[in-house]
């Protein structure tokens, strides 16, 4: 056996780490264009919905297939909160949190109690089901939905500076301090529970965990995060409808989770990036190779589904597990 | 009255093609402890091939046996080339359900794409064999048809084979024995592995016949990005779930249950309050019975 020399990583270490990721995502800002600005905001919103899961799943063992229900519910709050109360946007975005906590406390309680494939049919039946009570009330917006709008860039900053760089400001800045706050959580008592409780439910119980109180904790942490997640990808589009929350979102995100390593929440910009990045990488090969329009549209999908199976096979405890195991044997 | 009561029939109807989706996805969980999400792409598929043998032959009594068929084969072959070697790798811990998940998703995936790509814009027809204009009962049309009889008893009769299959043979006697305690019946000489593979090809069996009474009681066609068949897959789960996941009676009720209530909830409330309803009646009966209508408590059932 080899010796491994473990670095000592402290708290102030990773803080540094953080700031060098916000420098390097301010640096970036400044070079991309429109497009990409775009679409680092969008990788943005996928890691603050994919930490919320990797939280649920990877360190209390429940499993959500319906997270995109809750980015709903995130969304809409805010986008209701400017129009029917006209509070300042960042009062929006914490209405979002709590209302969707408030949710996730709700759902969390009758998830405690269920397990494995009972959960996992209704977070589905949520997913498939809450979209759709926006077309049953007006107020809601039905189809077209409703609009939120986080406003232009402070005229502070500059003429030339575009509304997607705005955008993609934000959400990086929000993804960055709710990683911080998540990786400080896991370190914490209630990660610490959190993980007692994944790993062995009745040894925590014996040791005086509540272990049905841990659960709904944690149900109701990943949801606020969730929600977080709603309301940016509710700015980012300017716009809230059911059509924004499809089942396939739920979907993705579980994809993005399982591509990121669903255990380790350091592999959270994995998932998202691979996400996004995707389709970019389909639209290149289709286009150069085959040119045809079916197989432009159809391989997204295909590499998506092929790279989870891969995943599962080859590394299901994520990439980044992977390796560290590979390399610490 | 007289609209209740065809309330009542549209949603048995609905609710027994449920049931078959429901006892696919229960088959699969009694056998080897996956929720095959997959079983949504195998009915598509299955769908497909039956709506291409009816074309070349013109007769449904010989597409929906061969769809049958169909869907026995692509379900065994999954479990065989993909489900089985996973679930060695993840050394059957149980406790991981997520990735056998994630895995038949990514199927799902893979045979949608698939089917888009040969099929492209085309669509398949399946056309309902029988006529499905109402009886008439005292000057008026009521919701059931010769075609709805057909779905009835087709569903009737496979489940009343499943049943004496699962009680009465030796087949049933080792699937039985070997979800329920599969080291047990290795070592009583029952090859599990084999069995699995069998328990899945009778569930793709089933989830094929629900993919082509759901076509041909609801738009006539089938399509690879077909809505009619997200939502069979959806409340077939639901009604799997609803019904405690390990007991075919269970899904059997679980459907029903679902069909009806959603049928009434569409006629007097509304139609986009349908799928919030499906999961109100799911997590309002699991927090009545956890386990399910009919799952027992604590220990599993063979």
């Amino acid at each position: 056996m080899a010796v491994v020399h473990k670095l000592h990583v402290t708290n102030k270490h990773r803080f540094i780490g953080f700031v060098l990721i916000g420098l390097m995502v301010y640096i970036l800002s400044n070079t991309v264009d429109e497009w990409k600005a775009f679409q680092g905001a969008t990788i943005a919103v996928y890691v603050v919905a994919i930490a919320s899961i990797i939280l649920l799943t990877g360190y209390t063992g429940q499993i959500s297939l319906g997270h995109g229900a809750l980015l709903a519910i995130g969304a809409y709050t805010a986008a209701l909160t400017q129009i029917y109360l006209q509070l300042p946007v960042w009062i929006c975005f914490i209405a979002a949190v709590l209302v969707t906590s408030l949710f996730g406390a709700i759902l969390g309680s009758a998830a405690a109690r269920l397990s494995g494939p009972y959960l996992a049919g209704t977070t589905l039946a949520l997913a498939v089901g809450l979209p759709s009570i926006a077309n049953q009330f007006s107020f809601l917006g039905g189809e077209q939905g409703i609009s939120f709008d986080v406003g232009w860039p402070p005229l502070s900053l500059g003429e030339a500076f575009t509304q997607y760089k705005w955008f993609f400001w934000i959400t990086s800045l929000a993804a960055l301090i709710t990683l911080w706050w998540i990786q400080n959580l896991l370190r914490s008592r209630y990660g610490r529970t959190w993980r007692a409780v994944k790993t062995n439910e009745v040894a925590a119980e014996l040791a005086g965990i509540h272990v049905a109180r841990s659960k709904v904790l944690a149900f109701t942490v990943s949801a606020g995060i969730a929600g977080m997640a709603g309301a940016l990808l509710a700015a980012t589009i300017n716009n809230v409808s059911p059509s924004a929350f499809p089942l396939a979102l739920s979907f993705s995100l579980a994809t993005g989770a399982v591509l990121s390593g669903v255990n380790t929440l350091g592999g959270v910009m994995i998932g998202a990036v691979a996400l996004v990045a995707i389709p970019e990488i389909a639209s290149l090969v289709s286009d150069r190779w085959s040119g045809s329009e079916s197989v432009a549209s159809l391989l997204p999908d295909f590499i998506v589904s092929a790279l989870l199976i891969l995943t599962v096979f080859l590394a299901p405890k994520g990439p980044i597990e992977n390796f560290r195991s590979r390399h610490v044997k | 009255m007289f609209e209740f009561i065809n309330t009542l029939l549209i949603g048995i109807t609905a609710g027994s093609i449920y049931s078959l989706m429901a006892i696919s996805i229960v088959l699969v969980w009694r056998s080897t402890r996956v929720i095959n999400f997959a079983a949504g792409g195998l009915a598509l598929a299955s769908s497909f091939v039956g709506a291409a043998v009816l074309e070349k032959t013109g007769s449904f009594w010989i597409a929906l046996p061969l769809a049958m068929v169909a869907g026995a084969v692509f379900s065994a072959f999954i479990e065989f080339f993909f489900l089985r070697p996973l679930l060695k790798r993840s050394g059957d811990k149980g406790a991981e359900i997520f990735l056998p998940i994630i895995a038949t998703l990514g199927l799902l995936g893979i045979i949608k794409t698939i089917l888009s790509y040969i099929y492209g814009e085309r669509i398949g027809s399946l056309p309902p064999p029988l006529s499905d204009k109402g009886f008439i009962v005292s000057g008026e049309s009521i919701a059931l048809s010769p075609m709805r009889i057909l779905i009835l008893g087709i569903v009737l009769l496979l489940m009343i084979s499943l049943t004496l299959i699962f009680q009465r043979t030796n087949l049933g006697l080792s699937l039985r024995a070997s979800s329920f305690a599969p080291e047990i019946s290795r070592l009583a000489g029952i090859r599990v592995d084999l069995i699995r593979t069998v328990g899945w090809a009778i569930s793709g069996a089933a989830g094929a016949t629900a993919g082509i009474l759901q076509t041909t009681n609801g738009s006539g066609s089938v399509a690879p990005e077909s809505f009619e068949f997200s939502l069979l897959l959806v409340f077939g789960f639901v009604a799997a779930v609803i019904g405690g996941i390990e007991s075919l009676v269970g899904a059997v009720l679980g459907g029903l249950t679902l069909g009806i209530i959603l049928a009434i909830i569409l006629m007097y409330v509304g139609g986009s309050l349908v799928f919030i309803a499906a999961f109100l009646i799911l997590i309002l009966i699991l927090l009545l019975r956890p386990q399910g209508i009919i799952g027992a408590k604590g220990g599993r059932r063979a």
